[in-house]
């Protein structure tokens, strides 16, 4: 196995480290909008920044590196949910058990995330990119390799899901204290 | 936006927490240290934007996602001589007249049915050469499954296909046979005891359902209520499996419920107190039980003794995270550990996590992990090689290295071997190519070994 002394052997770009401890939060909460907990929050912030570390100084050039993160997240993720999980369907989520948190706070990110699990994959991955990281759509298009129009789509239906969604209604009214 | 758009817009802001902690450069650059495809995979893409197409006969970008999902590959035993069923751990061999699970293996021409719409005595297709591909393998037709799911049995093969299906194929064409809809609440590969196929119907809060089928047409036959105790595992990984003398194991909350399938009805209740279960293994000769438990960044392996339910033994791993996917050996027990790019397959000789030694480079790139016990050893595929083990020792028996796909990473899974074949997932994401082939592994994989 591999061990941390290679680690030292890496050249770290000129101002990578900037951008991680800047934009790391930003990206794990996109992480944990897609995949529904932290750990594979994480998993999924890494991976994409581990494949922007070698392309860093081109990125840069373009001034593109957080559309690119945010492209290997998505792409990750959606071949995440090709894969092994692809025929699961979240019926049940257990309760968050961190103490500090009142009762209102987690009721409702377990609404936000159960009406995120009844979007397929593609439909999360555009919500997530449209409404919270703010991307255009033609950025969301670019993200995911398909067309705007796929995007506008996938928007449409997500939103209509959405809408039958428990919980969600009363958020989206703000009936809820966040 | 309108105004429905800005009013989710809002919900995700206010509503998505901050992060417990955050990202650092050094664990990005552990992950390209330690996981160096991760660079790799980037190489000649100076753009951002969308991956080009390529020419040539692939599929369109529209099928990619579905295409890519899952394919599988046919290993043939061939010369090598690989002869008999896999004795597998998940895959009992076959049963004559529907009795003990362990009567003798079978070929592929006893598994034909009446039933089938296609005869497994069928000659093998000769299949299409794959580029970089270990052990010869060939193309020889296009499945779509969940990876991980495949397994044999009595001369069929059996998966979980990608459109939400336990489907039963035909090992000597690779066609679909018997099909029937099926979601898959959790991931565990089906379990196939005598002539009936197992699965987790449902997998959530206090309740599970187990399903059965019939093994040639695929009918459901059998539903089973098993209370879990304590809310049930979120990661199972094989939460079902089953004994050498046909018995189910199903992780069932913070304990493992025993059934006897064939009433059927919940014989005992093993307690674990180590967590919610995850994922379930079973010794070949029935003396121990595997039990996995864990959070998100460990996992716990409880070794129990059969029938007295004492501990054996008990070890943690914390260095991959989550894990499950337990396969039983005679020598211990095999596993995954880690998640996405960072899964791997360990051995843990008499299932001591505290001596676990890692097998074969696992798959990264949120491509599945896992070992499968088949044909008399171990496998493990992945996207850099596929190895096979000894069941005794978890020593590399063959290894055969998986040339990347125009610098793109091909993936075979881990086998399972079916009346002198064995069968795997492939795709390459490359030429979003994917299918069943055949290759042969060297004679080292044929199973000779004390299992």
């Amino acid at each position: 196995m591999d061990t941390l002394t290679g680690v030292e052997h890496l050249a770290e770009p000129d101002g990578f480290r900037d951008f991680v401890e800047a934009r790391s939060s930003a990206l794990l909460r996109s992480g944990w909008l897609l995949t529904g907990d932290w750990p594979s929050a994480e998993d999924l912030v890494q991976t994409a920044l581990a494949a922007t570390w070698p392309r860093w100084s081109s990125l840069r050039r373009q001034d593109a590196p957080e559309l690119y993160v945010r492209k290997i997240m998505v792409n990750t993720f959606l071949r995440w949910r090709q894969r092994r999980w692809n025929g699961e369907i979240a019926t049940g989520r257990l309760p968050e058990t961190q103490a500090y948190d009142v009762f209102a706070q987690v009721d409702a990110r377990q609404s936000l995330l159960a009406a995120l699990d009844r979007l397929p994959a593609r439909q999360r991955a555009v919500v997530v990119l449209r409404y919270f990281a703010d991307q255009t759509e033609s950025q969301t298009a670019e993200a995911m390799g398909c067309s705007v129009g796929a995007v506008k789509s996938h928007a449409s239906k997500a939103l209509a899901r959405l809408r039958d969604a428990p919980g969600l209604a009363e958020l989206m009214t703000g009936e809820v204290a966040s | 936006m309108n105004t429905e758009e800005r009013k989710l817009a809002d919900v995700l802001h206010r509503i998505t927490p901050e992060p417990p902690r955050r990202v650092t450069v050094e664990q990005v650059a552990y992950r390209l240290v330690s996981e160096p495809k991760l660079g790799r995979q980037t190489r000649g893409r100076e753009s951002a934007g969308p991956r080009p197409r390529r020419r040539g006969p692939v599929f369109s970008r529209a099928l990619a996602p579905v295409m890519a999902a899952a394919a599988v590959v046919v290993i043939a035993g061939a010369g090598a001589g690989i002869a008999v069923l896999a004795n597998s751990h998940h895959n009992p061999p076959p049963l004559a007249g529907g009795g003990s699970a362990s009567s003798a293996s079978s070929s592929a021409s006893a598994s034909s049915s009446p039933t089938q719409t296609s005869s497994s005595t069928q000659q093998t297709t000769s299949g299409t050469g794959v580029a970089g591909a270990p052990w010869d393998a060939k193309l020889i037709g296009h499945q779509a499954l969940v990876q991980g799911t495949l397994v044999s049995a009595d001369g069929s093969l059996y998966a979980i296909g990608n459109t939400s299906t336990l489907d039963r194929i035909n090992p000597a064409t690779g066609a679909v046979v018997a099909s029937v809809p099926y979601n898959m609440p959790v991931w565990n590969p089906p379990v196939v005891v005598g002539n009936t196929v197992w699965e987790v119907s449902s997998y959530n809060g206090g309740n599970i359902v187990l399903q059965g089928y019939n093994a040639r047409t695929l009918a459901r036959t059998s539903s089973l209520l098993v209370p879990a105790i304590g809310a049930v595992s979120i990661g199972g990984q094989g939460v079902l499996t089953s004994g050498p003398d046909g018995d189910l194991y199903v992780a069932a909350g913070e304990t493992v419920a025993v059934v006897n399938p064939a009433i059927p009805q919940e014989i005992h209740r093993i307690q674990v107190l180590a967590g919610k279960t995850s994922s379930v293994a079973v010794s070949p000769d029935g003396s121990k039980l595997y039990v996995g438990t864990g959070s998100s960044t460990s996992f716990r392996l409880v070794v129990f003794n059969l029938p007295s339910d004492t501990i054996a033994n008990e070890s943690t791993l914390t260095s991959g995270g989550a894990g499950g996917n337990l396969v039983a050996t005679s020598g211990g027990v095999w596993g995954t550990t880690g998640s996405g790019h960072s899964e791997w397959v360990w051995f843990a000789p008499n299932g001591n996590l505290a001596r676990a030694v890692q097998v074969g480079q696992g798959a990264g790139g949120g491509l599945s992990s896992f070992p499968s016990y088949s044909g008399g050893v171990v496998w493990v595929g992945g996207t850099g090689n596929v190895v096979c083990a000894s069941p005794a020792t978890g020593q590399v028996l063959a290894k055969a290295d998986i040339a990347a796909d125009h610098g793109v990473d091909q993936y075979f899974a881990s086998p399972v071997v079916s009346a002198g074949q064995a069968y795997s997932y492939y795709q390459s994401d490359a030429s979003q190519q994917t299918g069943l082939a055949r290759m042969t592994p060297p004679a080292a994989c044929t199973g000779n070994v004390s299992s």
